[in-house]
């Protein structure tokens, strides 16, 4: 099984953020802090908006752009 | 006096509002920014004999906009219109702040830091070295409290210090070899363009593929600098935005990480973010949305209820003043029928107004308002909308006016134009006596079903009025939602009170000039030519009345009266009541009105009461928040959607009903 998801597909928990998939999305997403590598905590999963903590950050997600962030389950 | 001008910048949430608020105090007031609806907030102070005009602008993260109000920031920003720019950061998260002073400062000199929420980093153990930081990044930094006003004559000290002695210097970061030898190409080629943005700025831009700048140079210099982005692109073997924004990354926590002092702990947040798990939750969010928006509902009744009367008593007392004195009766009539009816009618709104500001603030200081975007996100995109837009509609039930001034909360154009179209067809409390007068004589029996039926019915108008006009003339998509939540707070009271005031004292100072016009007009045209008959028959409102009754020959109520009623229903609907009381007379009122009106014609006018033209003073506020065409639009699609319900509903019913 894999254990690479996109973010509106995965359940609670940490995870990696390995790729953002269109380059509009990545500068919105770097410009309000989250970056490719980060590591997230999903603290709301889909559907409807994802809320992620990302470096004492908590932030909503929409399920479009969730839709475009790819991440790897953390141990 | 020497006037200079301070702009407030930096990402939402890290307390410009509250920084804006210390410095100017109450001497402030909001407009909108020109052409747009975006709210533009402006206050000043004095320091040391220079008059500071400070604008505290809409929060972003970038200078790249997507919202109407971040291109207003962004705009600015570019233009370069201040003499000195605050940029407010978080002291509990500097990386992000960081990051758009970075960006900033490839095109700003002179820029102060205000390093906010520095009580709240204290307590997680986070300190900075702050002369270590303005040498990195050579920019002066003040620690600011904003909510309890620490730091605040320091920062007016400083500001007052960088207007007198500007810097010259722009601060240049450094991207590495590779890139550098780019930028520079790229400034080669843009050379002979005379745009006013600093040359390197204008490079990273276009280097950054930044459309809006793209669109500066013509399309051979692009294809030029297209084979450079190619060839760094390849050797970087990523997307060049990419590259550049791990750049910036890659030095921010480097020089965060030197400055810092302490050690950092991880955040104890997870009370936040236990409360966050069930605020918004797919089951218990929306339950709790619901709530919430109840009591503010009722809240704005319970306490707003009393205020309406008492000042509807006063009212009432000062007619009752000029009845009495000895003018002649045109003025007598002019001054109660005409200027204290008019205006009153506009005056007694301010009790809910200011309550629903007042709650609003509170819920927005505290942090739920981002929450409940997250919550109603779901719902609100199936109508094509933003999550926030549910928040100003659900308060349309209680008053379109405050309602509509909500949508100032939303970013996108569609989202406000769509969602204040829709407001008016939400059954405002002033629709209530229609319903209750119409229902008690003719619904007796199932009197709560069919009020029910009509805000069901006024929501469903609503929907498929932002389907329309969603898709046939507001093609463009609906911002997709990225909202941080902030961590949950105390509200701050000296925030609420101002913002509750600022707003409070925009409306009445909007609504007070217009509306006196209007009332001035509708006195005219009841009282004349024939002023012993009040509104009635023989003067031209009565007159008005017959012409436009034709029209409502299909939906059962063809009569002169009810064409009066509902031109006097424009000041406010509450008031089709109070002229089929005047016209038919008070006492047999019920009688009258079951002789010429059936239960079918009644529910067709209660229809087209629900649904016709928004009040004046939504109009009003309409005008000043969507812009003159789209409140014409708005006004003559309820007027059409009104009557074809009303005549929908009534032939149908007749027919069935075989009558
Ligand atoms: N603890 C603390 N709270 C602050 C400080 N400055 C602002 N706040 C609070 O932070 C919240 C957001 O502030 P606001 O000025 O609306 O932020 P804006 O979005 O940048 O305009 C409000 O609840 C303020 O009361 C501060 O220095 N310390
Ligand atoms: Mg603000």
């Amino acid at each position: 099984m894999t254990k690479i998801k996109r973010l509106s597909e995965v359940k609670e928990g940490k995870y990696k953020v390995i790729d953002i998939l269109k380059p509009g999305k990545l500068k919105k997403l770097s410009n309000i802090g989250i970056l490719i590598g980060d590591i997230i905590e999903v603290i709301k999963s889909g559907p409807g908006p994802v809320i992620i903590k990302n470096k004492n950050t908590t932030i909503g997600i929409g399920y479009g752009i969730a839709m475009d962030i790819i991440v790897e389950k953390m141990e | 006096m020497e006037e200079k001008i301070v702009a407030i910048v930096g990402n939402p949430n890290t307390g410009k509002t509250t920084i804006f608020n210390a410095l100017t105090g109450s001497r402030q007031k909001i407009g909108n920014w020109p052409g747009v609806t975006v709210e533009k907030k402006e206050g000043y102070y004095i320091y040391k004999n220079i008059k500071f005009n400070v604008i505290d602008l809409p929060g972003t993260y970038t200078l790249t906009g997507e919202s109407e109000d971040q291109k207003i920031a962004i705009d600015f920003l570019i233009q370069n219109k201040s003499d000195i720019l605050i940029v407010v950061a978080n002291g509990l998260n500097l990386e992000r702040s960081l990051y758009f002073l970075i960006l900033l400062r490839e095109l700003h000199k002179n820029i102060i830091v205000d390093l906010n929420m520095v009580d709240l980093a204290e307590k997680e153990g986070i300190n900075y070295d702050l002369l270590h930081l303005e040498k990195l990044l050579k920019v002066k930094f003040v620690k600011t409290v904003g909510n309890k006003n620490i730091g605040i004559e320091n920062l007016k000290e400083e500001i007052y210090k960088r207007c007198k002695e500007p810097t010259s210097e722009f601060f240049i970061f450094n991207y590495g070899e590779e890139i550098e030898k780019s930028i520079s190409e790229i400034i080669d080629i843009i050379k002979e363009f005379n745009l006013s943005y600093p040359k390197r700025f204008l490079a990273l831009k276009i280097l950054e593929k930044d459309e809006y700048f793209i669109n500066l140079i013509n399309f051979e210099n692009y294809k030029k600098i297209n084979d450079l982005i190619v060839k760094l692109e390849k050797f970087f073997n990523k997307p060049i935005e990419r590259v550049l924004i791990e750049k910036r990354y890659g030095i921010i926590h480097g020089i965060v990480k030197e400055t810092l002092i302490g050690r950092k702990k991880e955040l104890k947040i997870e009370i936040t973010e236990k409360v966050d798990k069930i605020l918004t939750n797919n089951f218990s969010g929306p339950l709790i949305f619901f709530l919430i928006m109840f009591l503010i509902f009722d809240l704005i009744f319970v306490f707003g209820g009393p205020l309406e009367n008492f000042l509807e008593l006063i009212l009432e007392k000062l007619k009752n003043f000029f009845v009495k004195s000895d003018l002649s009766v045109w003025i007598i009539s002019l001054i109660n029928d005409g200027i204290i009816s008019g205006v009153g009618s506009v005056i007694l709104f301010l009790p809910k107004i200011f309550l629903f500001f007042f709650l609003f603030s509170i819920l927005e200081d505290t942090g739920y308002i981002a929450r409940a975007a997250i919550v109603a996100d779901r719902l609100m995109h199936k109508i094509g909308l933003h999550g926030k837009s549910a928040i100003p509609s659900i308060l349309g039930f209680g008053c379109n006016v405050p309602a509509i001034m909500g949508t100032r909360i939303l970013e996108g154009k569609k989202d406000k134009i769509l969602t204040s179209i829709s407001i008016p067809f939400m059954s405002c409390s002033a629709r209530l006596p229609v319903y209750l007068l119409f229902t008690s004589i003719f619904f007796k029996e199932n009197q709560g079903i069919i009020i029910f039926s009509l805000y069901l019915f006024g929501i469903i108008v609503g929907i498929l009025s932002i389907k329309i006009f969603g898709s046939v003339f507001l093609k463009e998509e609906s911002l997709p939602l990225i909202i941080e939540l902030p961590p949950f707070r105390i509200p701050y009271w000296k925030n609420i009170l101002i913002e509750t005031w600022t707003r409070t004292k925009y409306f009445l100072k909007k609504a007070g000039t217009i509306i006196f016009v209007g009332a001035l007009v509708l006195w005219l045209l009841s009282y004349f030519p024939d002023p012993n008959n009040y509104g009635g028959e023989s003067n031209f409102i009565g007159r008005l009345g017959s012409f436009i009754s034709p029209i409502f020959k299909f939906s059962g109520f063809g009569f002169w009266q009810a064409g009066v009623a509902l031109i006097f229903g424009i000041y406010a609907k509450e008031l089709v009541v109070g002229t089929f009381g005047t016209l038919f007379g008070f006492e047999n009122l019920s009688n009258t009105l079951s002789i010429y009106f059936s239960p079918i014609s009644a529910y067709a006018f209660m229809i087209m009461s629900l649904l016709y033209m928004p009040c004046l003073a939504t109009f009003l506020v309409l005008k000043r928040e969507i812009g003159i065409k789209w409140t014409l639009i708005s006004l003559f699609w309820s007027l059409f959607i009104g009557w074809l319900f009303s005549v929908i509903f009534y032939q149908t019913f007749t027919f069935l009903t075989g009558g």
